[in-house]
């Protein structure tokens, strides 16, 4: 529209440059510290005799000629901050500006990212982490809505399997079998529990102690349900590989197993394959393995999987809580041992028997199983308690951190994701009017 | 216009600006200018709020549909003033008065496709600017929509509570049965300990007696202190029994009294204080009920196991004790608020309960003589290990067992620490809130003053306290019933409603009669005329303006007459006016300030008095009045709390009435002057401008025209009495007093004029179809007056919300006022069809 005289800035080796409004000169050999950046660039192209236009414009989003200014439609406050790597070599982020935002500016200004200094780079972390995990979960629902645009109809019935086991929020169904499946992981547990009180076990003919039949029974179609189950997630599960190896499922499998153990060796050992007291034996072995079942619970519970979350991720905290106790406990049963070595009845029969003695005083649970009788085991148990409460108390502070920044993270993190897919929806929508409407432009100019 | 255009059409590029910037000067552009001038640029300023921005119109493109979208596409002066607030075409510049720190990241939207909130912004206002800009909120990033909305609902919450608590203050109302008065006293004496001492001692008498009551309980136990009764069972020591009697006595009267006084008592039922309560008092009665009933089954066993039930049921009392404690409240609140995360600490629990117990089951079975016998047996054992108690009753014996225990201690101590702080962190935020709600309410009453005082005047506030009010709104709807109505503004409006019916139907009778005695004193027609008819319209006033009369003509002719129908009048209006005696007298005991307030209802009982033997000595006050205006006032609140019949009032009170109509131009001058200069005359006489419906601002406004004097006091002295046939004037009156007592407190000075003037231009009408009947010349004279009036009356209350001493007035006096006010419209009925049968 307008002829652009050549300018010529060697000279004076100083641009200006308007950034979003702001108008800010900069010496040049400022700029050249970083030849690699927008600036430098831009200072060389006006400065070289042989500049054209188009380098400029494809550099800065408008060129002013009388001013002989160079616009940038740029976030200034961002501009400013970015602006000290060319005085001090280093970046540091506003308060208030968005740090993944502020990254897509060095971006653009040709900034590495490297220059940022190390106090920022955290929340830069920190940040990028809570967005890993919104489009974690972004993904999950993705997948979710993915399930029309299954071309085979095994596939669209294996996803609507899928969708009935794992999602309960989905639909009534599914919410009815999550509802069941939570039950029969509680009552399987209480037949777990009650199978052996001593009172409702009936003798079988050898005079052995067994399971009462209702119970076995019970605990038998509880058994059919997990499998069938598990099997059905295996089966409709997108991802096999993934799917074995999630905690949840063997969990799961661990809670399964067991029952046809049992039934195997039971059938081997009637077939006398096998001997029958090391079936028995094998069988009562087993028999503790019932107790993963419990776990099963995680499933439907948000605030057992935060809790195994919090101590996976507070794994060095839980060392040290182990090893403060470790210590505690050695220093303090080999005190209470030799001190009580005066005592002609004492209960300190050797430095490991009094083990559980300090564990148990350390804690403060305190059964008076075993009790100190001399002043002196007596101070020392005193000290005991106390440093024990210490020790339990500081390493548990990081851990119980990390569970309620989790807890509370997982509470948003749902509603984040869903509105990140929302918005993934709305611009979607808002580049299809765009295309339309350039488009339109387009057919409207051509005639 | 057009020749501009065609010229700067034909001009240059530069010129073009300067016409543009001549334009925005004198003319507003034409499409072509703005067009023109949009189409030179690639790019356009932006000044928010003084901070300049520059943007590429291809990055406003983005968004088409928001305000700046729209921006680009406004190609005339109107369009354009609807997008932004100010534009100027030579700098290509468009100016727009929001909060420029919000602005930086809304750009950053157009320019990223990013939309960020700044952290320091209040969530907000910055909804309220992403509606200014047409943004929806939707497009906020997940990182910031989740502190966005956490926030937004925090506030909206708050907001919502404080409402609640204002609805909660403001709410209770006593005006729908009988001896209100007595019933709010015995509620404040009640439920608020922090009301009176009285309130105070019961309050720590009923604490007494709530301990005094479970220290019997307790002792009844001993098997000591029991008595055995005729089956050989253990009774209560008659002695304690006796105690116990007397307690649930205390405690029944105390319910009744609370139950009877309250102001809604379906809201009473449900509160859950008063639930505790009832539950503590019912056990006791069932068990009399029970044990009389069955005092022959009583051997057996069922019967006294449930009486028995009732009997534990006692210990609810200690509940109680939440009444008097909010610590107890904000541990319920909490408990209430955070049952997720109670049950997740019962549930982690419960696991570890039932894994350790099965694993030390497994581990110590084959010991002999083992305690754990089963899974359930041991489940007592890892409770007691897991909460760190530890009696000692079972214990692990063997080495697997001994290792499974000290794993169960430490999953113990880790489990149960993990959910509290979250409970904690509940609990702290509760509190918090209370503390912050207590502050807040302070901060609400000291901006009230400041509001008053005018030191505030923003924008900002204004629809912040328009939202809240909004709020209020939707609470008070919903929750209805007889306080609603005057808490909204619908009911004045429908008051004056009515009211202007009911001055409607009584000018028109009152023309038809009041033809012939107006006849006898005409001296000069055209105001005569006025006159009559004024009369006529205000027949309370009406000695009002014949003191007036007399003065300027100096003729009794006719007063005789007139004096016969007034009082007549006056002995059928005597309960009206013991009515608004009351509201009076309740203020009277008031500051000094609110003296005036009574002064100036005064004002309105006045006229009713028989005035002929005041009149002389009116004038000799009316001289002292000028000099000391604001002693005379307050001399006569002062008298007249002292003296309360009419007999004792009348001399003081009429020349103070006298002054108010009859003054001589002095007297107008001096009220000018007083109005003009507000130092001078600090409180009384602005006050009573405001409170007495501006009766000296006719003063004030007639100085320079004498002819027409009489009309104007006339009707101002109308508005000065807020009696029943003139009720747009007392729905004045009322709308001021919903100003000052009205729950959000925040209505602005602004607003308040408004509604001022709305009822103010209703009265007005009136007086002009008053004159109407008379003569032309006049209706117009007339008319012109009030609107001067209105306009002066806007003025005195605008200075009015100056005065820095009117914010010293204190809630309670307000109340009084609409309470006084409440009541009036009842009286008003009786009154008026007494009036009519008089006439």
């Amino acid at each position: 529209m307008w002829t652009v005289p050549r300018p010529n800035y060697s000279t004076e080796g100083e641009i200006m440059v308007n950034i979003g409004g702001v108008r800010v000169a900069l010496l040049g050999d400022v700029l050249q510290r970083y030849p690699e950046s927008r600036l430098a660039e831009l200072l060389r192209c006006s400065s070289s005799s042989s500049q054209s236009l188009e380098l400029i414009s494809s550099l800065c989003d408008d060129f002013d000629a009388s001013r002989k200014e160079f616009y940038f439609d740029r976030d200034p406050d961002a501009f400013k901050c970015i602006m000290d790597v060319y005085y001090f070599d280093e970046i540091h982020i506003k308060r208030g500006l968005c740090p993944i935002c502020f990254l897509r500016e060095m971006e653009f200004w040709r900034i590495e990212s490297c220059v940022l200094d190390e106090c920022c780079r955290s929340d830069l972390s920190e940040k990028e982490d809570e967005l890993k995990d919104i489009s974690d979960k972004v993904k999950v629902i993705l997948e979710d809505l993915e399930v029309e645009r299954c071309s085979t109809r095994i596939q669209r019935c294996q996803r609507s399997v899928w969708r009935l086991m794992e999602k309960p929020g989905s639909s009534v169904p599914a919410r009815v079998i999550a509802i069941a499946s939570f039950l029969s992981i509680l009552l399987s547990a209480l037949v777990m529990c009650v199978g052996t009180i001593p009172e409702l076990q009936v003798k079988d003919a050898d005079g052995e102690l067994m399971e009462h039949p209702t119970l076995e029974a019970i605990e038998t179609t509880c058994m059919m349900w997990f499998t069938v189950e598990f099997l059905l997630r295996f089966a409709s599960s997108p991802h096999k590989l993934h799917f074995i190896l999630s905690v949840m499922n063997v969990i799961d499998f661990m809670a399964i197993a067991p029952f046809y153990v049992v039934l195997s060796l039971t059938y081997l050992s009637s077939t006398s394959m096998m001997e029958l007291t090391n079936v028995q034996q094998a069988v009562q072995a087993l028999r503790i393995t019932r107790i993963a079942r419990i776990f099963k619970l995680a499933r439907h519970s948000s605030g057992l999987q935060t809790l195994t979350y919090a101590l996976q991720r507070s794994l060095k905290e839980l060392g040290l809580l182990l090893m403060y106790m470790g210590v505690g406990i050695f220093v303090f049963s080999a005190l209470g041992y030799t001190m009580e070595q005066s005592h002609p009845e004492t209960m300190f029969r050797s430095i490991p028997h009094s083990f559980w003695w300090a564990i148990i005083t350390m804690t403060t649970v305190g059964y008076g199983d075993i009790y100190p009788k001399t002043t002196l085991g007596k101070c020392n148990a005193a000290l005991s308690f106390l440093c024990g409460v210490i020790a339990i108390a500081l390493p548990i502070h990081p851990i119980i951190n990390n569970f309620v920044i989790f807890y509370n993270k997982q509470k948003v993190l749902e509603s984040a994701a869903k509105h990140e897919v929302e918005l993934m929806q709305l611009q979607d929508n808002r580049d299809g009017r765009k295309e339309s409407r350039e488009r339109m432009e387009s057919m409207e100019s051509s005639p | 216009m057009l020749p501009q255009l065609k010229v700067t059409m034909e001009k240059s590029l530069a010129e073009l600006h300067e016409a543009g910037s001549r334009s925005t000067s004198s003319l507003p552009p034409g499409p072509v200018d703005i067009i023109r001038g949009k189409s030179c640029y690639r790019r356009v300023r932006l000044n928010v709020g003084g901070l300049p921005h520059e943007v590429l119109w291809r990055t406003l493109d983005r968004l088409p549909r928001t305000r700046l979208g729209k921006l680009r596409d406004c190609n005339s002066h109107d369009s354009l003033m609807e997008v932004c607030d100010d534009y100027n075409m030579e700098e290509n510049e468009y100016f727009f008065d929001r909060h420029p720190g919000a602005f930086t990241s809304i750009l950053n939207f157009y320019r990223t496709g990013k939309l960020h909130m700044m952290e320091e912004m209040c969530a907000l206002s910055f909804s309220q600017e992403l509606d200014y800009w047409g943004i929806d909120e939707i497009y906020l990033e997940s990182c910031c929509q989740a502190r966005y909305h956490q926030k937004k609902e925090q506030m909206n919450e708050e907001l919502k509570r404080e409402a609640d608590n204002l609805k909660d203050r403001d709410g209770e109302e006593f005006d729908n049965t009988c001896c209100a008065e007595k019933r709010q006293k015995l509620w404040d004496l009640l439920e608020k300990p922090s009301s009176s001492v009285a309130a105070k001692i019961l309050a720590i008498i009923s604490i007494l007696f709530i301990v005094l009551s479970t220290i019997a309980l307790s002792l009844n136990t001993l098997p000591e202190l029991q008595d055995t009764d005729e089956f050989g069972q253990p009774t209560d020591n008659p002695k304690l029994a006796h105690v116990e009697a007397v307690c649930i006595a205390w405690f029944t009267m105390e319910y009744l009294l609370r139950f009877l006084s309250s102001p809604n008592k379906w809201k009473f039922f449900k509160g859950p204080l008063n639930v505790i309560d009832l539950l503590a008092i019912l056990p006791y009665y069932v068990t009399i009920f029970l044990t009389e009933s069955n005092k022959s089954v009583l051997q057996f066993q069922n019967v006294r196991r449930v009486v028995q039930i009732f009997r534990i049921m006692r210990i609810l009392r200690i509940l109680k004790l939440a009444r008097h404690s909010t610590g107890l409240q904000s541990l319920g609140f909490t408990l209430r608020r955070s049952y997720n995360e109670l049950g997740l600490l019962i549930l982690f629990l419960a696991m570890g309960i039932m894994i350790f117990s099965s694993l030390v089951f497994f581990a110590e079975k084959d010991e002999e003589d083992t305690k754990f016998k089963s899974i359930p047996a041991s489940f007592w054992w890892a409770t007691i290990t897991m909460t760190t108690v530890g009696y000692g009753d079972i214990y692990p014996k063997t080495l697997l067992g001994k290792i499974v225990g000290g794993l169960c201690c430490i999953a113990g101590v880790l489990v149960i620490a993990l959910p509290i702080p979250i409970i904690v962190n509940n609990f702290s935020e509760f509190y918090k809130e209370q503390k912050r709600q207590e502050k807040a309410l302070k901060r609400r009453e000291a901006l009230d003053r400041a509001k008053r005082n005018g030191s505030i005047v923003s924008m900002n506030l204004k629809e912040a306290f328009a939202r809240s009010a909004e709020l209020m709104d939707v609470v008070v709807e919903k929750s209805g019933g007889p306080n609603a109505n005057h808490l909204s503004p619908s009911h004045w409006k429908w008051n004056s409603k009515r009211a202007a019916s009911e001055t409607s139907s009584n000018r028109s009778f009152n023309m038809q009669e009041l033809g012939s005695p107006s006849k006898v004193r005409v001296t000069s027609p055209q105001r005569l005329n006025v006159q009559k008819l004024e009369e006529m319209y205000n027949q309370m006033a009406k000695t009002q303006s014949q003191p007036n009369l007399n003065a300027k003509d100096k003729s009794s002719r006719g007063g005789k007459q007139r004096d016969v129908i007034e009082l007549g009048a006056i002995q059928d209006h005597s309960p009206s006016v013991f009515g608004a005696r009351e509201g009076v007298g309740d203020m009277k005991s008031l500051s000094s300030i609110d003296s005036y307030i009574s002064c100036a209802t005064d004002f309105q009982e006045n006229p009713r008095l028989p005035l002929s033997p005041a009149l002389e000595s009116g004038h000799q006050e009316s001289n002292c009045f000028l000099y000391g205006p604001a002693t005379n006032l307050s001399q006569q609140a002062n008298a007249k709390s002292g003296q309360q019949t009419t007999g004792d009032r009348d001399p003081i009170l009429t020349p103070m009435s006298a002054t108010k109509s009859l003054c001589s131009e002095s007297a107008r001058r001096f009220f000018f002057s007083r109005n003009s200069s507000k130092t001078i005359y600090p409180k009384g006489g602005s006050r009573s401008d405001a409170e007495s419906g501006l009766s000296p601002l006719s003063d004030s406004s007639v100085v320079s025209d004498h002819s027409l004097l009489s009309t104007e006091i006339s009707v101002y002295t109308t508005a000065s009495s807020g009696t029943p046939p003139k009720s747009p004037e007392s729905t004045a009156l009322t709308v001021f007093t919903f100003h000052d007592s009205s729950i959000s407190k925040y209505i602005d000075a602004d607003t308040d004029d408004d509604e001022h003037h709305r009822d103010l231009s209703d009265s007005s009408p009136s007086g002009h179809l008053l004159a109407s009947a008379s003569s032309k010349c006049s209706i117009t004279k007339n008319y012109q007056r009030g609107t001067n009036h209105l306009e002066a009356a806007q003025k005195v209350l605008g200075q009015n919300c100056l005065f820095p001493l009117e914010g010293v007035r204190s809630k309670t006096h307000e109340n009084h006022i609409v309470h006084e006010i409440a009541r009036r419209p009842k009286v008003e009925r009786g009154f008026q069809k007494t009036v009519d049968k008089s006439l």
